[in-house]
């Protein structure tokens, strides 16, 4: 047991390195979200509500993790073009201790995205400071484990040309169907049943539930809440099945 | 015992025969090159070897663990340096040791003796501080190599190990390897006659998946007349099992 959680340890801290020295990924990963937090609460917030820093805030969070699943992909799918997976396959570690290993890398970035957009929110609008920023620390890391699930299932399955389109679909998806930057009320019904069933919106609502509350929550947010949650244990289901298998015979 | 002992080692994808029914032995601190054209099944038989891949039939005991019940047991004994350069891109030199080395289950101190251990068979000393994707191709290779060391295989495997190199890089990399002879045992696939000529103890010749040859140069070159590794083994693989 000492032993694994060692290598886990190992494994993470080299994963978060790769990360935290790619200025690709700590571009996507915050500036970008974090300079359209502001530049659409400045540009919009007095022409619709959408944009009020209330909403803003936490669909900026969840659509700041979109972008988990392509670095996650991308490190996994590099590591595998490279033969650097292959070889450490030839070690004692085991595909959890992977897996493990890549998701965790990733903790570190979902919390400094969290704590970062609502800081500069609440900066902005302080109407926003409260307990909800505080409960949105454990919602975000949950709706980010669909994603990192997806990464690692992308970076399984797709080759390290392949991985950034697939995942630009996961993130196009992000803010396409989460209801994010427009109002999903006058969509045609069938459309809003099938944002209902995604992740991405119930992702959104369930942050916004927890930082503003609501009358209803089991609607408004332990519903999206168990939607995403079961997203997350699906792709993690997924990943962990599919590395398994192509990790090797044993 | 011997280190390694292949028995009757086969892989087939479907209708293809990419390794068939190899078997060798291998003593313990003998370093064995494996020639072949592309397509003989060399790096095949490494990765079944490794536990990479699992074989079709037969087996493979290294120190005595099969490759087939004990893969956990066998992978604690050896390490491979595969075709490809294998490296932690965006880490340091010294950091991708020590990453090798924890995962190991090392400890600092263990770590630090691996350390110098490979910088000095290698000369890494003066690049320990760069990130690995700031070093020449060359450089970037002896690390890939060096990592395979760091974890104290008892067998090791390289695979095609100066594939792409230019001929200094080539010849350093050569000593360095030379210096590890008798220290662990080692497999060595390569394209390269002279490198083979340079190394192994003992040379096994692969085409499409057979064995045709084992034995020294001087058996080699007994056999076929030849007084070159690469004229014997144009002589052996164009002429079949001869």
């Amino acid at each position: 047991m000492r032993g694994s959680l060692s290598r886990v340890y190992t494994l993470t801290s080299r994963n978060f390195k790769e990360i935290l020295r790619d200025p690709l990924s700590l571009i996507f990963m915050l500036a970008m979200p974090l300079a359209m937090e502001v530049l659409f609460y400045f540009l919009f917030h007095e022409m619709t509500d959408q944009f009020a820093m209330k909403y803003l805030a936490p669909g900026i969070v969840v659509f700041a993790q979109a972008f988990l699943a392509l670095f996650t992909g991308l490190l996994i799918a590099l590591d595998r073009s490279t033969a650097f997976l292959t070889r450490l396959y030839v070690s004692r570690a085991k595909s959890a201790e992977f897996i493990f290993g890549y998701a965790l890398a990733l903790i570190p970035a979902v919390l400094v995205q969290t704590v970062l957009f609502f800081v500069v929110g609440g900066i902005i609008d302080p109407s926003i400071w409260g307990i909800g920023m505080l409960r949105c620390l454990p919602v975000a890391l949950c709706t980010a484990l669909f994603y990192i699930g997806v990464g690692i299932l992308l970076g399984t399955l797709c080759n390290e040309k392949s991985v950034g389109g697939v995942a630009s679909i996961v993130i196009a998806g992000q803010s396409v169907l989460s209801g994010m930057w427009f109002p999903t009320e006058g969509l045609p019904s069938g459309m809003v049943a099938l944002m209902k069933c995604l992740p991405f919106k119930n992702a959104a609502d369930c942050m916004r539930s927890a930082l503003n509350g609501t009358a209803d929550p089991t609607a408004d947010f332990w519903i999206p809440f168990c939607i995403v949650l079961a997203y997350a244990a699906v792709s993690f289901g997924a990943a962990i099945f599919i590395f398994r298998k192509r990790m090797r015979f044993r | 015992m011997p280190a390694i002992r292949i028995r009757d080692l086969t892989k087939k994808y479907k209708e293809v025969v990419a390794v068939d029914a190899l078997s060798l032995d291998i003593e313990q601190g003998e370093l064995f090159a494996l020639l072949g054209v592309n397509g003989a099944g060399k790096t095949t038989t490494l990765k079944m070897l490794s536990t990479l891949l699992a074989p079709t039939s037969g087996d493979a005991l290294l120190d005595g663990k099969s490759i087939c019940r004990d893969g956990d047991a066998v992978r604690e004994i050896l390490d491979i340096s595969m075709q490809e350069t294998a490296v932690a891109r965006k880490l340091t030199v010294a950091e991708n040791v020590a990453f090798y080395a924890a995962l190991s289950g090392q400890t600092k101190e263990e770590a630090a003796a691996s350390a110098r251990a490979v910088s000095d068979i290698f000369g890494l000393d003066s690049v320990m501080d760069r990130r690995a994707d700031k070093l020449s191709g060359g450089w970037q290779r002896k690390l890939s190599i060096a990592l395979a060391l760091v974890s104290r295989p008892r067998i090791l495997f390289l695979d095609e190990p100066t594939l792409g190199l230019d001929v200094l890089a080539r010849r350093e990399l050569w000593k360095a390897i030379s210096s590890l002879k008798e220290k662990m045992t080692i497999i060595l696939t390569t394209h390269s006659m002279e490198e083979a000529q340079a190394l192994a103890d003992r040379i096994g010749i692969m085409k499409s998946g057979h064995l045709l040859f084992v034995g020294t140069k001087e058996e080699l070159y007994a056999k076929t007349g030849k007084s070159s590794v690469e004229d014997a083994f144009i002589e052996i693989v164009s002429g079949g099992d001869e």
